[in-house]
């Protein structure tokens, strides 16, 4: 298995099926002279919960930009419900059904919380281009409660709040937007034990509804387990594994992070012999 | 395609679950309470300082100061810098500044002037005038949002182009406003009804003054173009990942701010009946203007600010202005005193926001 991960060595093949409601194909994406996405294929079911996997800076984070229309591809084609999807902004993705919850959660500080929830799909007072506060206030309670996050206030700008309520909110932003699609980007990141618990029992509970479809980045293993139906690893800038939750565990979740730092240190320390060498070539000049 | 839990939407869903707490007890209410809020509003130090100001040049000058012609007398004192200043205060929420508001201010009546010699309808120029203010707004954002210059420095280089430019076209002569002579025959001694509404009448300023106020507070608290004004201020990344259009907020801010500067300059050319090119006089402005936002509450980093502390800010530097006049002060104390004005509001301010952080109040 932990073959697979070498690089270039072996891409899985996504695997095609009518219930699709999202599939990705040879997605690249490159920053200057730093490759984030080789290519990357994947495919999303309706209902289904995808854990997305992979060492920090493996292009977890990208992909999902990618895929929520804040950031464009190099190269690589998306479907949307069988539709070529080609989001131009974040606010078009949403309309057509994608939102997300970013690691860095996207909130703005000196906004309210009930401000935050509505960012960007604010509820106005019919026809008229002014804010329905009180009306997006209730909602907000109604999200809130729901998911059993207590606050206060909800005038109070979220820079009062602590990490796990920020992240909550941001949470919850995501999955009240009424998408069919949420790609959640580590969205315990912040949390407490039992907020984090209550986070997971929501995201159960809209499982079990079969109507939202997500992407969610984990590092918990035993979090990836109990609330994914199938995990893609990605290393290296490609999807290096594809497997039904239910087919893989923790013990060979870990294997492949732990063969991938074994490969990554042997890697370094090449680097460092080479470096030192090439140190050791320069020192008769300096001095 | 409903995401929520129960059918329908989330402000229909029961609060199942855990019992959500009560909301903390209201204290808003009590006079002690409100006063506290009210002082620990953005608005607040400067509203005080202002009130103790008046009050106290009420006593010291009396009817000197609370009669009908001084009142008057008033208005262009801060009228024409409380629209200026509403501009900047959109601005300085994004995190920006505009610097050429003077440029634009000297620029607008010029325009104005050479159109309506050119036999447009004097109606039709000063709109064709706003219109161009608001195009100069236009280059100021596209350049600052789209090539990626500092609106410091944008707004610097407007400021200068728009001077330069209106002392070439003005041969940096000083012309009569159109529109602004008496109306009708020579004989006639009243104001047309067209100088009357821009600027010459005895309350015009004010009234557009208070009108773009009401307006501007309107849009900056009730409508989601103030809402992505304050994200775009705070929070840059975040709100562009939220979806606000981060680009279009600023512009479409740089574009009110360069009109309501044209605003001004029409008004002032017709009030005055005559326009002047004096480019230092339009950088004492464009600095007041400045001044009456932060010293009303703005803060110049972003994230924050009011509209009605810049009505507030304006109308201090007025009644500063206007009282040392009438106390036969030499006028060079003017600068003084507005200086040390603004070290206090603003420390005030500082202050004011650190027990604002710890009163759980927004």
């Amino acid at each position: 298995m932990a073959d697979q991960a070498l690089p270039g060595e072996h891409i899985v093949a996504p695997t095609s099926a009518s219930d699709d409601v999202l599939r990705v194909e040879h997605i690249a994406k490159s920053f200057g002279p730093v490759t984030a996405l080789r290519d990357v294929s994947l495919h999303l079911k309706k209902g289904e919960v995808l854990g997305l996997l992979g060492d920090n800076g493996a292009g977890k984070s990208t992909l999902i930009k990618i895929l929520c229309g804040f950031q464009k591809q190099d190269a690589g084609t998306m479907w949307l419900k069988g539709e070529p999807y080609e989001p131009k902004s974040v606010e078009n993705a949403r309309q057509l059904g994608i939102d997300v919850v970013y690691q860095d959660l996207a909130l703005i500080d000196d906004l309210s919380v009930f401000e935050n929830m509505f960012l960007c799909r604010e509820q106005r007072r019919g026809r008229f281009p002014f804010l329905d506060k009180r009306r997006m206030k209730k909602e907000t309670r109604g999200a809130l409660d729901d998911i059993g996050i207590n606050l206060p206030r909800l005038d109070v700008p979220v820079a009062r709040l602590s990490g796990g309520q920020r992240q909550s909110i941001a949470v919850a932003r995501g999955v009240y937007s009424h998408a069919d699609i949420l790609l959640l980007d580590e969205p315990l990141a912040a949390m407490g034990a039992k907020e984090g618990a209550m986070i997971l029992e929501l995201i159960a509970r809209l499982k079990d509804e079969g109507n939202l479809s997500m992407i969610m980045i984990l590092h918990n293993y035993v979090h990836v387990l109990e609330s994914c139906d199938r995990v893609n690893m990605i290393t290296d800038g490609i999807i290096a594994l594809d497997k039904p939750t239910k087919d893989t565990s923790v013990e060979e979740l870990t294997e492949i992070v732990v063969d991938e730092y074994r490969r990554a240190r042997a890697a370094a320390q090449a680097d460092e012999a080479g470096g030192r060498s090439s140190i050791a070539v320069a020192e008769p000049d300096a001095s | 395609m409903s995401s929520t839990i129960d059918s329908g939407s989330p402000a229909a869903a029961p609060t199942g679950g855990p019992a959500p707490k009560r909301r903390a007890p209201r204290s808003a209410g009590t006079p002690l309470a409100l006063a506290k809020r009210f002082l620990i509003a953005r608005e607040g130090s400067i509203t005080v300082v202002t009130v103790l100001l008046t009050v106290y040049f009420i006593a010291t000058l009396s009817s000197a100061f609370t009669g009908t012609e001084n009142l008057q007398a008033l208005i262009p004192y801060f009228a024409p810098y409380a629209i200026l200043a509403v501009g900047e205060v959109f601005l300085m929420i994004n995190g920006e500044i505009d610097l050429s508001i003077g440029g634009v201010y000297l620029f607008a009546p010029y325009l104005y002037y050479e159109l309506a010699n050119g036999h447009v309808p004097l109606l039709v120029a000063v709109l064709i005038s706003f219109v161009a203010c608001t195009a100069i707004g236009l280059v100021n954002g596209l350049i600052t949002m789209i090539v990626g210059i500092s609106s410091f420095i944008t707004t610097l280089g407007t400021l200068f182009t728009l001077e330069g430019f209106t002392l070439i076209i003005s041969h940096a002569e000083q012309v009569t406003a159109p529109g602004s002579q008496l109306a009708g025959s020579a004989t006639s001694n009243s104001l047309s009804s067209f100088a009357s509404v821009f600027g010459a009448g005895t309350y015009s300023e004010l009234i557009w003054a208070l009108i773009i106020v009401a307006i501007m507070h309107v849009v900056l608290t009730q409508t989601s173009w103030g809402t992505h004004t304050i994200a775009v201020g705070s929070n840059k990344l975040g709100a562009a990942e939220a979806g606000v259009r981060v680009r279009w907020v600023v512009i479409r801010n740089f574009m009110v701010c360069s009109t309501l500067a044209g605003i001004v300059g029409i008004l002032e050319a017709i009030r005055t009946s005559s326009i002047t090119p004096d480019p230092s006089g339009a950088g004492v402005l464009t600095l007041s203007a400045i001044a009456c936002a932060v010293i009303g509450g703005t803060l110049l980093i972003g994230g924050a600010g009011t509209v009605i502390g810049a009505l507030i800010g304006a109308l201090f530097l007025g009644i500063l202005q206007d009282a040392l006049a009438i106390k036969g002060v030499n006028a060079d104390y003017l600068d003084f005193y507005l200086g040390l004005a603004i070290l206090l509001a603003m420390a005030i301010n500082t202050y004011v926001g650190r027990v604002r952080k710890g009163s759980g109040l927004g």
